[in-house]
């Protein structure tokens, strides 16, 4: 069992609920095989610095686990055959250094996930038409009223 | 000149902050080895150690290849700040 990262950016046209759907995948995937899921850092909607497939834009997702070598490659081809991931990258950490950094990165993943989930939505607000923020400002000024 | 004068003290930053390993997704601790149109600085200007300048060319290599920052800045696609836009 080895320690390692994978990074995947899903592509921006999804709803909320799809780009869910491939998250859920990729971690489905990592229990099939016999992975260990050690936490998941949603890094949100996010500019490329370069387009990837005409996008200007990605979802990036974090993962962290632990697992059998074999899984790697199971994975990467299941990424590779799905059109709706733009980019991903599978990072091993081997050395004791790298796994102290690994154990950290995965605390502060875990940690993160409440002021994330707070964000999560803001952000997918913002794919929604203007008019549903609007009447959430309302409901945040008639509270404030209150 | 102007560049070299802002790395007139040579240390190593890396060092100095005990880092022991850098993460490509810590774009903060990259800034300091890119240079305004993201290429890497040699380490004659920034004054990196070879261990911890190796392992920012991994991780700026790394980060290259997930779109976290571009390859190349050039002159049709010239930004005004560019460390802002990666925020």
């Amino acid at each position: 069992m080895n320690c390692y990262e994978t990074l995947f950016v899903v592509k921006p046209t999804l709803t909320a609920e799809e780009i869910e759907g491939q998250i859920a995948r990729v971690k489905a995937i990592i229990a099939e095989e016999g992975g260990e899921l050690k936490a998941t850092d949603d890094m949100g909607m996010r500019r490329l610095a370069y387009p990837i497939e005409k996008q200007e834009r990605g979802y990036y997702t974090v993962v962290y686990y632990t697992a059998p070598a074999e899984l790697v490659g199971e994975l990467e081809r299941q990424l590779r055959y799905n059109e709706e991931i733009l980019r991903f990258m599978t990072v091993k950490y081997t050395n004791k250094k790298e796994l102290a950094v690994f154990d950290k990165m995965v605390e502060a993943a875990n940690k993160k996930p409440a002021a994330e989930k707070a964000e999560a939505p803001a952000a997918a607000q913002e794919e929604a038409p203007a008019e549903s923020e609007a009447p959430a400002e309302e409901a945040a000024a008639e509270k404030s009223e209150a | 000149m102007a560049e070299r004068r802002k790395f007139k003290k040579r240390y190593c930053r890396y060092c100095e902050q005990k880092v022991d390993f850098i993460d490509y997704k810590d774009l903060q601790m990259l800034k300091f080895s890119l240079s305004e149109r993201y290429k890497i600085m040699p380490r004659r200007l920034t004054g990196n150690c070879k261990k911890h300048q190796e392992m920012v060319t991994a991780a700026i290599k790394r980060a290259r290849q997930t779109a976290l920052i571009p390859y190349i800045v050039d002159r049709k696609r010239v930004v005004e700040n560019p460390f802002e836009l990666i925020k």
